[in-house]
Formats: C-alpha cells, structure tokens, sequence
C-alpha cells in the first residue's frame, strides 16, 4: 500500500515539475530580457530612427514597419478567415467539398514560414511584380495568419447556440439576415479575441517577411504599399546577426527584443484577459 | 422569389471565400515547383536528395542536400525527446492535478510561451544559451545541436502541451469515475485508464509539434551554427533545411541554379511537414476515444 | 367552407436511413387546439417540426407525402420556406429570447422581414398584452430579456412569434421548462390565444393535453395511433395502446 502512495508522489512530483520548468523558462526568458532591455527604452528609441550604420539612434521606422504589415495583415485574414467560417459553420453540409476544404485548411495551418516566404516570393513579390513590398508582405502574412482566424471564428460561431438561429428561422427571418442579425453580433467578440492570437503571431514572424517586405535599412518612411520596410523582427535579426558591430549594438538588440516581446504578448495578453472575462459574463 | 435568389447568391459568396484556404495553398506548392523544379535541369533528383555536398556557390555548384536534410532530422528528434515528456506532463498536471487557479494561469503561461515570436527565441539561444554552452563544456562554439534542439522544444512545448491537455480532458468522467470506485490511487488512474483514453490526442500533439520543430526557421537560422555536414556529435553545427533558406535567399540572384534550389529545398519541407501533418491528422481520426454511450 | 388549415396526406420523413415518421394523414383544425402526445421518440416533435420546415436545418433529411397549409403544398420545390415560417410561428421547449431588449426581441421579426408597421410600439405593446406578459414588463422595455424569469421569457417568445401576426402557432412543449405557476399562466394564455390562432402543442403532460386541448393525436413509434376529439381520447379510446399510454402503463 505504501509503494503505490509513494509512486503517486513521485509521479506527481515529475509533473508539477514539469509545469514548474515550463513556467520558469517563459519567466526566464522574459525577466532577462526586461533586465537587459529596459536601460535603453526611452522616447528617443522609440521615435527617432537608426544612425551612425544602425549602431546608434532609434528603431521607430521598424516600429511604423510592423504596424503597416501587422494591420495589413488583419485586412487579409479577418474578412477571408471570418467569412470562410461562416460558410463552414453557417451554410455547409457535410460532404465532400466540405472536407477538401478542412484538409486544405489543416494543410495551410501547418506550412512553414520560411515556405510561405518562398511562396510570396515566388508569387506575389516576383509572378505579380509586387517586388518586396509592404502589400506582398501583408499578403504573405495574412494568409499564414488565415488558419488561425477561421479556427478561432468557427469556435465563436458554433458557441452561439443553436437557439437563437431556430427562433430567428422560425420567425420567417432569411439565412442571412439571421446570421448577420443574431449569429454574428453574438460570435464577434470571441471571434475577434480569438483572432487577436493570430495577429500577435504576424506581428512576431521574421521567415516570411524577410524575402517579402522587409528592408535591412531604409531611412525614410514608405509612402506607398510598394515600398519596402525595416519591421521588428528582422531588425533584431539584422542586428544580431549581420549588424556592422554586433557586440556593440547588443543593448539596441535587448532594446528592440524588449519592444517587440512587449507588443506582442501584450497583445495576446489583451485577448487572454478579455476572454476570461467574458467567459465569466457569459450568460446562455 | 428575389429573396432566394439573393440568398443562395450570399451563400456561394461564402462558398467562393472558404475556398480561399484551397487556393492558397494550391499557389504554395504551383509557386514552389515553377521556381523549384528548374533546379533539376542542373542535378539529378537522387543527387539533389542524397548529395552530401552542399556547395551552392562553387565553379561547379554542388547541390546535394542529404547534410541539410540530415541536420533537420537530428535536431527535430532532439527537440522532440525534450519537448514530450515536459509538454504531456505538464499537461496530465493542468488536466488532472492543478488547482483551478494554478491552471488557469498555467493556460495562460503556455499560450504566452507561444506567442513569444521565434525571432526572440533565437536571440536567446544566442546570447545566453550560446555563451553558457561554450563556455561549461569548453566548445569552439555554443551554436549547435543541442542549443537548437533546446529552443526548438521550448517552441515545440506550447503546441504539445495544449493538445494533449485537449485530449486529456476529453476524456468521459465515467472512465476515472468508474477507476476511483474500484479503489484504484488517482496515479493508477492516470496511467491506466487516462493517458491510454487520450493516446489518439497525445499522439496527434507529438507529431504537430515535431511539424512545428521542423518547419522553424529563425530558430535554427540563428543557434544552429550553418555547418552544411554531417554531425559527429550533439556539440557540432548542422544547417538544416529552413535555415539554408532562409541565409541564401537573400544572396541570390533570381533564376540562378542556386536560387532554384533554395525552392526545392521549400519543396522538400513542405512535403515533410504536409506528411508529418496528414499522420497527425490520421493519428486523431484512426485511434479515435468512442466516447461514453448516451441513453 | 372547408375548416382545416394544415392537411397532411401520407407524409413519410426520414432522418438519414432511420424513418422516423411512417404514414402520417392528418388534418388540423381552424382556430383548434391540437394536442400532439406519445412518448419520447414517437415522432411528435418531428412532425411539429415539419409543418414550419424547420426540419430543414438537419442534414440528410427526407420527407415524402403531402403537406398542404392553406391548400398549397409546402415541400413543393418553388415554396420558400420563410415564406412558410412567417405564418406558421414556432415556441420552443426551452425559452430562447435573443440576447437584446425585450422591445428589440419583439420588433425583431416583423422589422427584418419588412412588413411595413405604421406603428412598432404599439405592435410591441399588443403583442405583449396578447401574449399577458405587457403589465411586467411595460416599464422595462429596454431591460435587456435574459433577466426575465424563465416564465416571462417564455411568454416573451409566445409575445415574439405573435407580433409576426402568424396564423398557426405551433407549441414545442412549451412549459416542460417552467414551474407550475408559470406553466398555468401559458396555458390560461393557450385557452385566450385559439380564438384567433390555429394552436398545434406538443406535450409529454397528460393532464395538460386533457385540459388545454380540442383534439388529440396519439403517436407511438413514428405511428399515429389515434387522433379524436380530447374527450374521447381521455375518457374512451378506440385503440388499446392510447388507452395503456394515458393512463401510464407504459411511456
């Protein structure tokens, strides 16, 4: 009797260890980084751009960057993803059709990022002669971005229950109107926390921006959707792998780390907070 | 009758955007055999796979990507065997054993770990994991296998552990219900009757997280060193597929050999993943838990 | 002058392989109140089901057979089911009031399906005081209707489907959710509704069948058994099997 107890307590040992060592890593990382980072935020970091060869100044075009081609990504995968959603939950039967399309968006959900770089390379930056730019650079990250989307708006739009359709159909109301007047209004919320995730992760991608959008170094700002731009993320790579003086700029590095782990898991820190809550008020 | 009609006009519209996703990835892989197939006017297949040297830019180029290849598989294996067990146990713990509030924030801890991009990942592993590494056991450098095959799980854990956690929890109440009143100890239960009912799940988890390891790029870009051979031991650099990509890329001129190539090394790592993706798929669907009969 | 509004003529319905309804030929009567009962799976909430065409939304459905609302037959393929539903209004078992105002929960339907109101409050407030619900809720109109209680809010939904002015009002057991007090309240409501409504209700509640309704259909296996007038049904039954039903051998 006492051998089993005492497997148990072992057992149990290894795994909240477990879970010990995963949440020490994520604190790790993230305490390290803020302690290395944080002496070299400031106003001027986040607003002036880089000199002296990007050995000194700020990081704002890599800033204004990442907010170009992260919005520009949202405009893709929001209306693409929500709407093929509606179709898979709202109008679909099961069939045949129907299940290529899940295949395909399985497949799609697990492509590499470096092979959605190839392929905006390949397509939009060189077949439709976008050249590197922020449009093909959005593009490629709104579609890596799409999977993420249509699973999170699938989940909101089946939490609404099937109710609410039945009461507005039995009235006389279309389809449509239904889904636009009862379904949607219920699902957006969790659809759009849901997909803040996804919007997270394109702000934070460096393998598919590098052969489409991103510039090593531009000085000035884009003024169209044609041009190339500095974004975060391979800035920090830039940096801390080809930068003129690496060890020199390292405090920059921590710098930009800082920023970008800072928008991004604020961001999905934004989503996991209002989610939980809304959990909470969930009233049907 | 107007109203049908607009009606079933709305519904091939959303018919037309759920074929999005199809498109797409239809234009992945016609983007990378048009620029990736051309490669095979300079080199064989069987060269091009099992070559063992990788000399892009030579007079004569040498195309051969098995050390590439080679350097992919040892790394994902490597971050496979750590990412597992931290990532299902620490699943059984938020399914089975956490309190409420421990696992609501252990959630929390595991979807932030997965949001932090690869990019930051890859800086870690260079400036601190590097570092330590060279200098503990006296290496000429801190970036190789092993280093890789930490951050890789530390990448891969997030995917792993969620799954898992999925599967664990769908399992029926009635199965441990049943377990407990049999006077099995909750590890017994565990280990006999949970973690065999959510196999199927865990299985899944373990091969989408080995398709995430393999499919990273910054990662191994950054930590994993770039040698293109063969490795004698978990000490020495690889370079493997994503990561020549992405280094190359940027150095080639368009519609050159070497440029070709770097698209059928993407043709390569889709497949790859596509196939570790399609067993994932097949895993959750062939060893599928029937669930508890209804009345 | 011919008095039945709903007439079905050998329907068959199928969910994937199972039929679930076998054979059924029925007429239900103008401004009657008709009672559906049987035991669970018998078929009656399908059939319900089918004279909406709610049934619509499952997949691999099939119906077979005739079933004629007001003379026209409403699986005939240029019917538009919303066209259907508009007149024939729906409750169901459990409330389901929209997660909106109880004015917006009224104004829903007939806003969206454009027919022209001249004036909405006042269809709001008629449907309400049709409904006995408008002297609870007239001063909280925009009080959103999930603080309701479950009775109001299934008075509510009753309140909703009248204010698109339907002419059949079919009744899921609409008070198997509700206490006793509130179940009383619906069926006083049922008794005032028939003067102007067509009322189809199923019901797993016996005496409530007894009391609320003119007709009763008694179905078992996808099989109507029997369908007479209530009294007959409650107090001499033709068939053995409705006789063991209602007076609880079996179901």
């Amino acid at each position: 009797m006492r051998w089993r107890y005492l497997k148990q307590s072992v057992f149990f040992g290894l795994v909240s260890a477990s879970a010990l060592i995963i949440t020490l890593v994520l604190g790790g990382i993230i305490f390290y980084i803020i302690t290395n980072g944080y002496s070299v935020i400031s106003l001027d970091f986040i607003t002036k751009p880089p000199t002296d060869s990007m050995t000194k100044g700020g990081i704002m075009p890599a800033i204004i960057g990442t907010i170009y081609l992260t919005v520009g990504a949202i405009a893709i995968g929001l209306p693409f993803g929500i709407a093929s959603a509606i179709y898979l939950t709202e109008y679909a039967r099961q069939g045949k059709i129907v299940r290529i399309i899940k295949i395909g968006i399985n497949c799609l959900a697990g492509v590499p990022s470096v092979v959605f770089g190839l392929f905006g390379l390949g397509f939009f930056v060189i077949f439709l002669k976008f050249g590197s730019s922020i449009l093909a650079g959005s593009l490629t990250l709104g579609f890596l971005i799409l999977p993420t989307i249509i699973g999170a708006s699938e989940e909101a739009l089946k939490s609404v229950p099937q109710t609410f359709r039945e009461a507005s159909l039995s009235l006389g109301v279309s389809k449509w109107q239904t889904i636009y007047r009862i379904v949607l209004p219920n699902a957006l919320p969790g659809i759009l926390t849901g997909s803040i995730l996804g919007i997270g992760r394109a702000a934070g991608e460096t393998a598919p921006i590098m052969f489409t959008a991103a510039a090593f170094f531009t000085a000035k700002l884009p003024s169209s959707i044609f041009d190339e731009v500095m974004a975060l993320p391979y800035h920090i790579y830039v940096l801390a792998t080809a930068g003129t003086n690496i060890e020199a700029t390292r405090p920059i590095q921590f710098g930009t780390v800082l920023v970008l782990v800072g928008v991004v898991l604020g961001i999905d820190l934004i989503a996991i907070i209002i989610r939980g809550y809304m959990r909470r008020k969930k009233r049907w | 009758m107007t109203r049908r009609i607009k009606e079933i006009i709305i519904k091939y519209i959303f018919f037309l955007f759920a074929l999005v996703s199809v498109i797409v990835l239809g234009l992945i892989v016609s983007s990378l055999f048009r620029e990736g197939l051309p490669v095979f006017k300079s080199v064989s297949l069987k060269d091009f796979i099992f070559g063992m040297e990788w000399y892009p830019t030579y007079d004569p180029p040498s195309f051969g990507i098995f050390p590439l290849i080679f350097g992919s598989f040892i790394v994902t294996v490597f971050a496979t065997v750590i990412a597992v067990p931290l990532g299902v146990l620490a699943a059984i713990y938020i399914s089975e054993i956490a309190p409420q509030a421990i696992k609501e924030s252990l959630k929390s801890v595991i979807e932030l770990l997965a949001g932090l991009p690869s990019v930051v990942l890859g800086f870690f592993g260079m400036v601190i994991v590097a570092p330590w590494l060279q200098e503990t056991f006296d290496l000429p450098t801190g970036l190789n296998i092993i280093n890789a095959s930490v951050i890789l799980a530390i990448m891969a854990i997030p995917t792993i552990s969620s799954i898992s956690e999925d599967a664990l929890y769908a399992v029926p109440n009635e199965f441990k219900e049943a377990s407990y009143a049999l006077g099995a100890t909750k590890y017994e239960t565990i280990t006999k009757i949970i973690l065999p009912a959510a196999l199927s799940g865990i299985s899944t988890a373990v091969m989408l997280g080995m398709a995430r390891a393999i499919g990273e790029t910054m990662v191994v870009l950054m930590v994993a060193g770039g040698a293109a051979a063969i490795p004698e031991s978990i000490f020495d650099s690889v370079r493997p597929m994503p990561a020549s990509i992405a280094a190359e890329m940027g150095e080639t001129p368009y519609g050159s050999p070497h440029y070709h190539a770097l698209f059928a090394i993407g043709m390569v790592l889709f497949f790859l993943t596509l196939m570790f993706n399609l067993i994932a798929d097949y895993a959750s669907h062939k060893f599928r838990q029937t669930g508890s009969a209804t009345l | 002058m011919d008095s039945h509004i709903i007439k079905l003529h050998k329907v068959n319905f199928y969910y994937g392989q199972t039929q679930a309804l076998t054979d059924i030929s029925m007429n239900f009567g103008q401004n009657r109140v008709t009672a559906l009962i049987g035991p669970s799976g018998c078929g009656k909430s399908t059939l319900l089901r089918l004279l909406n065409r709610m049934n619509d939304l499952i997949d691999g459905t099939k119906v077979e057979g005739e079933i004629l609302f007001e003379g026209r037959n409403i699986y005939a393929p240029n019917i538009d089911p919303v066209e259907i539903r508009r007149k024939v209004g729906m409750v169901f078992q459990k409330p389901n009031p929209f997660p909106k105002t109880i004015y917006n929960n009224i104004s829903y339907g007939p806003k969206l399906t454009g027919v022209t109101v001249a004036d909405m409050d006042s269809l709001v407030e008629q449907s309400l005081r049709q409904a006995v619900l408008w002297d609870e809720v007239k001063d909280i109109l925009n009080k959103s209707a999930m603080n309701l209680s479950g009775g109001q809010q299934q008075r509510l939904c009753i309140a909703r489907a009248l204010a698109m002015k339907p002419d059949v009002l079919l009744m899921d057991e609409p008070t198997s959710a509700l206490d006793p007090i509130s179940t009383a309240k619906i069926e006083e409501l049922i008794e005032e509704l028939k003067k102007d409504y067509t009322i189809i209700i199923v019901t797993h509640n016996m005496q409530q069948a007894a009391r609320i309704s003119d007709e009763t259909a008694f179905f078992y296996l996808g099989n109507l058994v029997e369908y007479n007038k209530t009294e007959k049904i409650f107090t001499n039954p033709d068939v053995k099997q409705t006789e063991d039903y209602i007076t609880g051998r079996f179901g």
